[in-house]
Order: C-alpha cells, then structure tokens, then sequence
C-alpha cells in the first residue's frame, strides 16, 4: 500500500510530525491539513526521551511533546480515528524503547491493528531479522533505513528485509535542516537501486522546494521533518503553519 | 548472539554507526592478540599511570566495621580515578585507526579529564560532553581537561547530566564517524564497548587477586565496587567470577530514595539505551527517567548490559546505598584511614556497613574507585 502509494504520487513528499506537539487535538488537525496538501504518507513521530538521531530541532519537538504529557495509551486510542478519516498512509517513526516496554512484537501488532502501515525504527537491533519477519506475518511495512557509511554487503542484507520502502539517510549526521545538499546523494540512491526494487526515498536536512526538486530528479520520494518542526513550534498556529510550510514544499521552485 | 550477555547487550544504533563499531571491533581483536600492543599498554600502564595501585589493609576501618577490609588504591592512579585505565587502552587503539580526533563524555568529569590527559599525551584534539549540572558540581575537573587542552562541550537538554552528554556524544560521532574515535568511558553502550571496557579496566581485579593472596593469603569473601556504568565493578569483579567462594557486591546509588536515585538493576527493566539493552530506569511508556545521585558518577538510568546479566544469573548482588550514607563514608574514610575518596567509591565503602551486620569478621575487598578532591566543594559547599 505505501509502495504503490509513493510510487502513483507524481510529487511524492512525506512530512513527519511529533505526535502530541501541543497535543494529540493539534497533531489530528496537523494530518489532516498535511493530507489535503497531497502528502504520499505521514509519518508521524512517537517522542522518545533519549533521541540520538535526532539535532536539535526534534530533540526539542520531542521535548516538549513529553513535558506536555505525551501518553502512548493516548495516542494509541487516537491512531485508530486517525487512519480511519486520513485517507493517506500512516507510519509510525521511533526509537526502539517505546515500543520494546510492553514487548516489541505486541506494540507493533497493535500499531498495525490502529491501522498504521508501516514502522520506522532507526534505532533496530544489527539483527533485525526476526522483527522483519514479525511484520511481514502481520502486514506491516518495515521502513529500513541505508547511511552514506553502509557497506554494500550491509546494505544488501537490510533490503532483502526492509518494506514500504527505503529511507536513504542523505548525511552522515543527526536530523536536522541543511542548506545544501550532500554531493553524491545521486549516486546513493543509484547503488541503492541495484539491490532493491523497492522506491528510494531520501530523508535529513531536506527543508526546501527546490531540494525537494533535485531530490525526485532521481529519488521516488522525498521525506521532511525538522523543517515542518520548526514551523510547527515557532507560532501560535502551528496547523496553518503546517499547512502553509507543506504548501510551499509541494509547490515546487518554480 | 555476539555481543549478548545473555539477553543483554547488542548494537542497537543507527544505521550509520555500524561501520565504525565493525572497525573498532576489529581493531580491539587485533590488538588484543598483539605482543606488541600488549607490551606498549604495559608499558604505559606502569610508566605514566603508576601501576600497579596499591592494595591497602585498613585497619582502623576494620576495626569499626567489624570485618578485614582491603582497599585497592585506584584513587592513587594519575588522574586519581580507575577511569585512566580504560582511556590510557583506548587512546593507543584510536592511534592504532589513524583516528586523529577523540570525543568523550562525561559524569564525574573523571572520565573526561582521563580522556583530556591522555590526548594531551597523544596530541590528539579533544572534545568531551558534559551536562551543564554536571559541569558546576565537578566544576574542579571542567577546569583540569581545559587546562589540558581539551574543549568542554556544556549539554543542556533533559538534567544535563551523564545521559544527556553520552547522546550527544553520539550524534557528534554519527556526524564526524570518519574521523573520530568515540572513546566511551564506561562499560556500556553497544558491542564491543562493554568488552573493550572490561578487558581494559580488567588489571584491577588481576592485580587486587594476586595482591590479596600475598599480603592476605587465599582469596576474599567479598569483593564491592560501585557501579555507574560499571566499568570499575567489572574491572575487579572480572578476576573473580570463576571463584564460586567469593561473593561480588555492586552497589547502586539509591540516591534520595523514593524514585530519585540510579539504581537501575534494582529499579529497572530491561530497555534501549545508547545502544545497548540493559536494566534501565524508565517509565511504563518506555521515556527514561530522570536520575540523581550526589555522586555525579553514578547519576545515569542504564548499567553496563553485563552487571545485567550478573544480576539476573544471580552471580553478582547489587544493592543500595543513599546519598546521606555514602557522604557518612566519605566522612569516615578520611578521618580513620587519612583517604578521601571520590563520592561514588564512598557508595562502596558505604555498603560495608550493611556487610558486615551479617558478616562480622569476614574479609572484604573493596575497589576504591577515585580519590575525592573534586568532591570536596560539594560536600561542603552543598552545590549537590
Ligand atoms: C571515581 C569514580 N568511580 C566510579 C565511577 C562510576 O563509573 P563506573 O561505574 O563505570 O566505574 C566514576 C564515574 O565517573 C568515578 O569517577
């Protein structure tokens, strides 16, 4: 479903949103304006105490949703709604520990009885094996992600286990807004390509139309997350800043 | 599994550090099985960091606590903490990579000043993370690493402490992995570090056994260490764990009692944290908690996956001692052995007094981690 989704979405771009940023009201609203704009998914981000991945901007988003009493038994009642009346997928980005306390297998069962589609999980276990071969019993899209420093060997052992599809890590670096980006991102994506039929999608620093231009010049979709963040916690209206900040990205350069 | 005490320990990381911990695995086999690196930490060890550290009978402290005490003297190393031991390892193994930048994080700041010496040493460029509590109440030890040429990166997300600047250490490395060796200073985080940590912080427990059977005779009845990461418990316990007669003791930091402490194997599940799967202090929804400990060495919600698995195979015990105790001990060291020792060793010394209630005469060996001089200004000062 998200494969065949990114793949007929002429301008596939999929923001991420902090789930509970002011709060779970906010976040509803924020999936629905993100949606209309034409998102090829969501993904939306389940905040973790301890995010090491992640540069300031989500660090802080991350933050604030937990000061603001982010609860997963709350979020888990809302998914549900959520992917009933969002008619894009859904896909749960976090850390391994939230979802390993009450057993892996089960958060993801559950997650996956919410109607989420697919998990991003940056933090897996080397040998993720038996969590992909859980999510495939159970129809869920295991999202893996490949690094600029993933050896080839590697990077063939996580896409013969991976689904949905890939998440080209364009830096070698945390999250976060880049002014430019990487030289040989192209290239990435190519080498990417000869192991996996799966579509490419190149995520970290993206945080303007004409990156996301270059981007699906060779990519097949496009993820933004720090970038909508920070519109999202810089006002008091953090829907319309969404929706405008997601507008000038599906808009192009031009 | 490699990697695995049990069910514990693992690589969980992102994806771009995996290369760097496959090479530093690698390096550390190598090293390892070399003569010569073997012979040039040796050297090292005895030449710039004093070793072997003397084992001490204290006798006035046996005399009140009812039972033989010995102390190994890990406070009289350079620097004045175990944690050289473990950074003097790592330094000759980064220059071994090629790596010509180290990045460090820290607690006590011992580790950090550890690290600061050792690059100095080396010439080496060196960054260490330290949480901005953790900065005013070891502020003695901020000053020594930047004395010694070192930048001091305050963190101030979450209780800036020691969890907050091992994150960002790690997404300094993620971002600078080419070029930067990571030199942890605990026996935690993913594979190999909790056996590189081990295997480098394991000459305390070879020397303190063969000390003991000379100037004692046979083998202790208990060994103590306190435990933060655990890299000076492993250390000595190590040397110990195939003698079935000899009791291990880890003792945790309870802290103020009552949810504010770090006694993650007493009070945590198994969970992910800086890459490797331990006890942890966290709450139902998986968020970490917020620790304390009046030593800032101990201030951390995981513990090195192999205490882990000590604990949960029974082999190791691991127990409590306050933050109101262990200032008790650091008090008592100094006035019946003329030692200060830093506060997360007087959480060691602390635990003799629940010992030796049940143990009256028997004979204890305890790892005197540090020495107490940077400590000094909070017992009095109240910074804590
Ligand atoms: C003197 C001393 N002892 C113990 C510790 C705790 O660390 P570990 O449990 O790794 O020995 C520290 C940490 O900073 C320390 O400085």
């Amino acid at each position: 479903m998200i494969e065949e989704r990114i793949r007929s979405t002429k301008r596939a771009v999929i923001p991420y949103v902090t789930a509970g940023l002011p709060d779970l009201d906010t976040t509803g609203d924020i999936l629905d304006v993100l949606a209309a704009g034409g998102a090829a998914a969501i993904e939306i981000g389940i905040p973790f105490s301890d995010p090491v991945a992640d540069g300031p901007v989500l660090q802080r988003a991350s933050y604030l949703a937990l000061k603001a009493g982010f609860r997963m038994c709350k979020l888990m009642e809302r998914l549900g709604s959520w992917s009933a009346r969002v008619s894009v997928p859904l896909v749960i980005m976090t850390y391994i520990n939230p979802l390993m306390r009450k057993g892996l297998e089960d958060s993801l069962t559950a997650l996956r009885d919410a109607g989420v589609q697919g998990v991003i999980i940056p933090d897996l276990p080397v040998d993720a094996g038996g969590i992909f071969d859980h999510c495939s019993r159970i129809g869920l899209d295991l999202v893996r992600l490949v690094a600029p420093t993933t050896k080839r060997a590697r990077a063939r052992e996580i896409l013969s286990r991976c689904s949905g599809f890939v998440y080209a890590v364009s830096v070698k670096g945390v999250t976060g807004q880049r002014t430019s980006l990487p030289e040989g991102i192209d290239a990435q994506v190519a080498s990417i390509r000869e192991l996996t039929t799966l579509p490419v999608c190149v995520g970290f620093g993206v945080s303007r139309a004409g990156q996301v231009d270059e981007l699906l010049g060779f990519a097949d979709g496009v993820i933004v997350g720090s970038h909508l963040m920070q519109e999202v916690m810089s006002g008091t209206d953090p829907v319309e800043r969404a929706r405008d900040a997601f507008a000038r990205l599906m808009n192009g350069s031009r | 599994m490699k990697g695995y005490f049990g069910e514990f320990g693992g690589q969980y990381v992102p994806e771009t550090l995996l290369p760097a911990l496959e090479e530093l695995e690698e390096a550390m086999l190598q090293a390892f099985a070399d003569d010569a690196f073997s012979a040039e930490l040796q050297a090292y060890l005895s030449d710039y960091v004093g070793r072997p550290t003397p084992l001490t009978h204290a006798l006035r402290l046996s005399a009140h606590y009812g039972c033989d005490v010995w102390l190994k003297r890990e406070d009289l190393t350079h620097t004045g903490s175990h944690k050289i031991n473990n950074a003097i390892g790592q330094i000759l193994l980064a220059r071994r990579m090629g790596k010509r930048r180290v990045i460090a994080e820290t607690g006590a700041g011992q580790h950090g000043v550890a690290t600061a010496t050792v690059c100095a040493l080396f010439g080496m460029e060196c960054r260490v993370y330290m949480g901005s509590t953790d900065m005013a109440r070891q502020r003695v030890n901020v000053e020594r690493m930047r004395l010694l040429g070192a930048e001091v990166s305050p963190v101030e997300s979450g209780g800036a402490t020691l969890k907050e600047a091992t994150s960002e250490a790690i997404r300094d490395w993620i971002a600078n992995v080419d070029t930067t060796y990571y030199l942890i200073g605990s026996a935690i985080g993913p594979h190999p570090y909790p056996t590189l940590v081990r295997e480098l912080q394991a000459v305390i427990g070879r020397e303190a056994k063969a000390q003991f059977e000379t100037l004692a005779g046979g083998l202790p009845d208990a060994v103590v260490a306190c435990v933060g990461g655990g890299s000076n418990a492993i250390g000595i316990f190590s040397a110990f764990l195939d003698e079935a007669s000899v009791e291990l003791f880890g003792v945790e930091a309870y802290g103020e009692g009552n949810g504010r402490h770090g006694a993650s194997i007493n009070f945590g599940y198994p969970g992910v944290l800086h890459g490797t799967r331990s006890m942890l202090l966290q709450d139902k929804d998986g968020q970490v908690c917020e620790t304390h400990s009046v030593a800032a060495g101990l201030d951390y919600p995981g513990v090195g996956p192999e205490h882990s698995h000590l604990a949960a195979t029974k082999r190791a015990s691991y127990r409590l001692v306050t933050d109101e105790q262990a200032l008790a001990a650091f008090r008592l060291l100094g006035r019946l052995e003329g030692i200060v020792p830093a506060l997360e060793s007087a959480h060691a010394i602390a635990f003799l007094e629940q010992y030796s209630r049940q143990n009256s005469g028997r004979r204890v060996l305890v790892n005197l981690s540090g020495r107490g001089d940077k400590d000094v200004h909070t017992v009095f000062g109240g910074a804590a």
